[in-house]
C-alpha cells in the first residue's frame, strides 16, 4: 500500500480545503455542498461517474467555473479564483486530459509559454533552455528542451506539462484521466514522479476511471455521486468492490458478467497479414460465438491490426476470409459488405457525427437499403432507429437528439446499433468502454454476450488487462506488429497467472507459438 | 446514468435564454433580416416596390441563386469552390460559341448549332470540369481551395483565349427566349431563370433531406473519418459534389448568356464571393456539416436587395463594392458568433457568474 510510503502520513497539514461547495447550472445542481480537502504532500484520488461531478469541482477550484455557495481556503487563507490565471500564480495547475500545448513548439517553449524570460525586448533563449533542463532533471527526465514537442511521445508531453507546473511553482497538480492515453511502461513512469512529486511536498488530486491506478497510487480517496460528497477515506480502507458500491450507489454484481458461448465454425480468418514494419506475418481465426481478446503494450500493433482487417489502411500482403471463402478488403465498403464492423476506439473522433441525430448515425450503415428508388425513406429509417433505442436501452430524449448531448456510454451504444444494424458477422470493438461509466460498461458487456449468442464474431482489443481477461474467451498477445501468443482463457482460472502469461507474450520474453485453438 | 449525466453541463449550454436567442439567430435571423430590408425600402421607396425593379431583382437573385445552390453542397462538405465564377463565364462561352458558329466578336451570326445542343454540351463541359477538380481534389487529398482557385483562373484563360477578350454576340432562337424571357403574374413579372431557380431549389432540398447523398453530404462535412468509417465512398460522393456545382454554376451561365445575348469572360465577375457570402449568410457553417439550402436562397436575396437598395437610396454605383465587401465580413462574422466562439458575445452567457 502506498500510502505508508508516507513518512508522517495523515498528519501532514491541510494545504487545501473546500467546504460547503454548491454549484448550480440552469436546471441541475451540479454540486450540494461538496467538502473536499488535500493534505501536503498527498495524492488523493477524486473519483465518481461521469457527471458526478469531479470535474465541476476541480474546475471551481482552478478558477474555470464560479462557485454559487462555499468555501476555498488554500495555504490558510480564504481564495476566490476567477480565473484559471489567477489559480496558476497562486500554485495550482491542472493537466487536462487533452493536453493544451503547442506541438510545433519545442519543450522550452512550451514550458515557458506565457512566462518567458526575457532580456530587454529580446527572449532570453540559453537562460530558458539552462531553466527548462533543470527542471526536466528534477522530473528525472532526460529530454532535450530544444526538440519539438511533436518529437516526444504522449507520456513524454505530459512530462513536459508536469515540468510547466513545476515552473509556475505549483503546490497542488490536479491529473484529469492523465494515464488515458499512455502506454504500461509510461504509467509506470508517470507514477513515478508522482511519488517524486510527493517526495518533494506537492500535492496531486488525481481524477481516473482506472480504479486500480488510484488504489496504486494515492493516499486517500474521495467518492462523489449526483454532484454529492459521498466518502473519503484512507486508501487502504477500501478496496475496489466497496469503492465500486460508493460510485454506483447499489451493487454492481459483477464488473464482467461473461457468458461463455460455445464455439461455433469459423468466421473470419486472416492469414499472412503484413504491412510495412507495422504488422509483420499475422495469422489468426475467429470463431462464430467467441470474443477474441488482443492484448499488447500501446504500439504493438493492435489498432493497425484492426484497421487493416477493416479495409481503413492498405496491406502490402495477406488473405481475409470470411466463412471460409476468400474475400478483398480494399476499404471500409468492402468490410462492411463481408460482413465486418469497427468500434473504433476513438468514438467521437472516428465513430460519430457529432453534429447529426441519434437516428441519422445509427442508419449511417445502412442507408442504402433504407432507400426506395431515388428516395430514402423516412418512415423505415425511423423505425430502425427507434428498434435500436428500444432494444439497447439507448437514453436518448428523441431520435431528433444530437449525439454530441448524448453521454459517453450512450454514444457507444449509438456506434454499437450503427454496426448491429449492417447485421455483422465480425465485430472489432477496439477499447470499448473508453472513458465510460462502470454502469454502462457492464451494459456494454452485456451486448457483447448478445451478439455472441447470435453467433457473431467478435475481436475486442483493450489496454485494460481486467477487461481482456474478464471478457476474452481466447486472448491474442501482439508485440511489435506480431503475435507473439494465444491464450485459451479456460486454461488459466487463475487471473493473476493469466495476467503474467499476457505480460511475458505482449513484452517479449517468449517465441512465437502457433495458434492454439 | 441518465439522470447524471447532465448534471456536468459545459458551460456552453448553462444559459439558457442565450441559447434560445442563439438558436432563433440561427433559424430565422436572415429572413427577419431580409423582412425588415424589404419593408423598408417598400416604403421609403417607391421605385423599389416597381413591377420591373422586383424583376430584375429576381433575375439576379436567380443567377447567383443557382450558383450559390452548388456552393451549399460543396461548403456543406467542409470544401469550398472558387472557380464558379470562371465557370459561368466559361459555361456562357462555349454555348455563346456554338450558337454563334464562330469565335468572332460582334459576327450575330446565327450559323452555329441549335440552342438546346449547345446548352447541352456547355452544360456537359461544366459538369465534366467540376467532375474532374473533384476527382484531383479526392485524389491527391489536395486543397478544394488551391485546386479550385487554379480552376479559375484556368476557365477564365480559357475563355480568354476563345474570345480574345471580347463578347460573342448571339442570337435567341425559340428556346433561349423561352428560357429568358418573364411573364406576368397578376401586376408582377417574374422572370423565367427564377422560376428555374426554384425548381433546382426544390430539388436540392429533396436530395440533401431525402436521398442518401444528402445524408452523407452533411456526414463527410461533420466528420469525414467517422463517414468513410461507416463504408461510405467519401471520394465519390466528394466527386460528384464538385461535379453538381459546376453544373449548376454552368446553368447559370448559360442563363445569363442568354439574357446578355453575349458569352463573355466577365459574365460571371464577383460571384464566387457573393455565392460563399450568401451560403454563410444563410446559415450554412464554413467548417461544413451544418445548414441547408433555403438559407442559401434568404442569403442571395438579401445580397441582391441590399444591392438594388443602394440604388434606390442614392448611394454611388462606385461604392457598392464596399458595401459587398462589408457585407461578406459581417456574414462571417455572423457565422462564428453563431457557433459561439467568439467569447465576449456569447448573449450573457456568463453573466452573474
Amino acid at each position: 500500500m502506498s500510502h505508508t510510503d508516507l513518512p508522517n502520513g495523515s498528519h501532514e497539514p491541510l494545504l487545501l480545503e473546500m467546504r460547503a461547495i454548491t454549484k448550480r447550472f440552469p436546471g441541475v445542481l451540479a454540486l450540494n455542498e461538496v467538502n473536499f480537502d488535500v493534505r501536503r504532500g498527498e495524492v488523493h484520488a477524486l473519483v465518481g461517474e461521469n457527471g458526478a461531478g469531479k470535474s465541476t469541482l476541480m474546475k471551481i477550484l482552478s478558477g474555470v467555473y464560479i462557485r454559487d455557495s462555499g468555501d476555498v481556503i488554500f495555504k490558510g487563507q480564504h481564495v476566490n479564483f476567477t480565473t484559471p490565471r489567477q489559480a496558476q500564480v497562486a500554485g495550482i495547475t491542472t493537466i487536462y486530459q487533452e493536453l493544451n500545448q503547442v506541438a510545433q513548439m519545442s519543450v522550452t517553449e512550451n514550458i515557458f509559454l506565457g512566462s518567458e524570460i526575457e532580456r530587454g525586448v529580446l527572449v532570453d533563449w540559453p537562460q530558458m533552455h539552462r531553466q527548462a533542463r533543470a527542471l526536466l532533471a528534477k522530473l528525472h527526465l532526460d529530454i532535450d528542451p530544444r526538440l519539438p514537442l511533436s518529437s516526444l511521445g504522449v507520456g513524454q508531453q505530459q512530462m513536459v506539462e508536469v515540468a510547466k507546473a513545476l515552473h509556475h511553482r505549483s503546490d497542488l497538480i490536479i491529473m484529469d484521466e492523465p494515464t488515458s492515453a499512455l502506454s504500461v511502461r509510461e504509467i509506470e513512469d508517470l507514477f513515478a514522479i508522482i511519488r517524486e512529486l510527493k517526495a518533494q511536498g506537492v500535492s496531486i488530486v488525481y481524477i481516473s476511471h482506472h480504479l486500480d491506478e488510484a488504489f496504486e497510487i494515492t493516499d486517500r480517496i474521495t467518492v462523489l455521486r449526483d454532484g454529492r460528497h459521498i466518502t473519503t477515506q484512507p486508501t487502504g480502507a477500501l478496496n475496489v468492490d466497496s469503492l465500486i458500491r460508493y460510485m454506483v450507489g447499489r451493487d454492481v454484481s459483477e464488473q464482467f458478467p461473461k457468458e461463455v458461448v460455445p464455439r461455433g465454425p469459423e468466421v473470419l480468418r486472416v492469414e499472412n497479414l503484413t504491412q510495412g514494419d507495422r504488422l509483420r506475418n499475422i495469422s489468426f481465426t475467429a470463431y462464430a460465438g467467441e470474443v477474441l481478446g488482443i492484448a499488447g503494450l500501446v504500439g504493438a500493433g493492435r489498432t493497425e491490426l484492426m484497421r487493416a482487417i477493416f479495409g481503413a489502411d492498405p496491406i502490402d500482403s495477406g488473405r481475409f476470409y470470411v466463412d471460409g471463402r476468400p474475400v478483398t478488403i480494399h476499404s471500409p465498403r468492402d468490410a462492411i459488405r463481408h460482413g465486418i464492423g469497427l468500434l473504433t476506439e476513438d468514438r467521437k473522433q472516428q465513430g460519430l457525427v457529432l453534429k447529426m441525430t441519434t437516428r441519422e448515425n445509427i442508419t449511417m450503415s445502412v442507408l442504402p437499403r433504407l432507400t426506395r428508388g431515388l428516395l430514402t425513406s423516412r418512415r423505415r429509417e425511423a423505425a430502425l432507429a427507434q428498434r435500436f433505442i428500444d432494444n439497447l436501452a439507448i437514453k436518448t430524449p428523441s431520435q431528433n437528439q444530437l449525439v454530441i448531448n448524448l453521454s459517453g456510454g450512450t454514444q457507444q451504444k449509438v456506434v454499437l446499433s450503427k454496426w448491429m444494424a449492417t447485421e455483422p458477422r465480425v465485430l472489432i470493438f477496439d477499447e470499448p468502454t473508453r472513458g465510460i461509466d462502470v454502469g454502462a460498461k457492464v451494459e456494454i458487456y452485456k451486448l457483447m454476450n448478445q451478439l455472441a449468442r447470435q453467433g457473431v464474431a467478435i475481436l475486442m482489443v483493450s489496454s485494460e488487462l481486467p477487461e481482456i481477461m474478464g471478457m476474452s474467451d481466447r486472448i491474442m498477445v501482439i508485440r511489435e506488429g506480431e503475435v507473439t501468443g494465444f491464450i485459451n482463457r479456460a486454461d488459466y482460472p487463475d487471473t493473476q497467472a493469466l495476467q503474467e502469461k499476457i505480460m511475458e507474450y505482449a513484452t517479449g520474453s517468449n517465441k512465437i507459438v502457433p495458434e492454439t485453438a | 446514468m441518465s439522470d447524471t449525466a447532465a448534471v456536468n453541463v459545459p458551460p456552453r449550454a448553462a444559459n439558457r435564454t442565450g441559447n434560445l436567442v442563439r438558436r432563433v439567430l440561427v433559424a430565422m435571423g436572415p429572413l427577419i433580416v431580409l423582412l425588415v430590408m424589404v419593408i423598408f425600402l417598400w416604403i421609403t421607396a417607391p421605385a423599389f416596390r416597381s413591377p420591373t425593379s422586383l424583376m430584375l431583382i429576381g433575375l439576379e437573385a436567380a443567377a447567383i441563386g443557382i450558383v450559390a445552390a452548388g456552393q451549399t453542397f460543396v461548403i456543406l462538405t467542409g470544401g469550398i469552390d472558387l472557380s464558379v465564377e470562371a465557370m459561368v463565364s466559361f459555361s456562357g462561352v462555349v454555348a455563346a460559341i456554338l450558337i454563334a458558329g464562330t469565335s468572332e466578336a460582334g459576327g450575330q451570326i446565327a450559323h452555329g448549332i441549335p440552342a438546346a445542343a449547345a446548352i447541352l454540351i456547355a452544360l456537359s463541359a461544366g459538369a465534366g470540369v467540376g467532375l474532374f477538380q473533384g476527382l484531383i481534389i479526392t485524389a491527391f487529398n489536395m486543397n478544394p481551395f488551391i485546386v479550385t482557385l487554379g480552376f479559375r483562373s484556368i476557365l477564365l484563360g480559357v475563355s480568354l483565349v476563345w474570345t480574345r477578350g471580347a463578347g460573342i454576340n448571339i442570337q435567341k432562337d425559340s428556346l433561349l427566349s423561352f428560357l429568358t424571357a418573364s411573364f406576368e403574374v397578376g401586376s408582377l413579372k417574374v422572370p423565367m431563370p427564377l422560376v428555374i431557380a426554384i425548381i433546382i431549389y426544390a430539388i436540392v432540398w429533396v436530395i440533401l433531406r431525402h436521398t442518401k447523398f444528402g445524408r452523407y453530404t452533411y456526414a463527410i462535412g461533420g466528420n469525414e473519418t467517422a463517414a468513410k468509417l461507416s463504408g461510405i465512398n467519401v471520394n465519390l460522393t466528394k466527386i460528384f459534389i464538385y461535379g453538381i456545382s459546376g453544373l449548376l454554376a454552368s446553368i447559370s451561365g448559360v442563363l445569363v448568356m442568354g439574357r446578355l445575348q453575349s458569352g463573355a469572360y466577365q459574365n460571371g465577375t464577383n460571384m464566387t464571393l457573393i455565392s460563399v457570402a450568401a451560403v454563410v449568410i444563410g446559415g450554412t457553417a464554413l467548417s461544413g456539416g451544418t445548414g441547408g439550402i433555403w438559407g442559401t436562397l434568404v442569403g442571395v436575396f438579401i445580397i441582391r436587395v441590399v444591392d438594388a437598395g443602394l440604388v434606390y437610396l442614392n448611394v454611388p454605383s462606385n461604392a457598392k463594392e464596399i458595401v459587398i465587401g462589408a457585407i461578406i465580413v459581417l456574414a462571417v462574422g455572423l457565422d462564428v458568433i453563431r457557433r459561439g466562439e467568439v467569447k465576449w458575445l456569447r448573449f450573457g452567457r456568463r453573466a452573474g457568474t
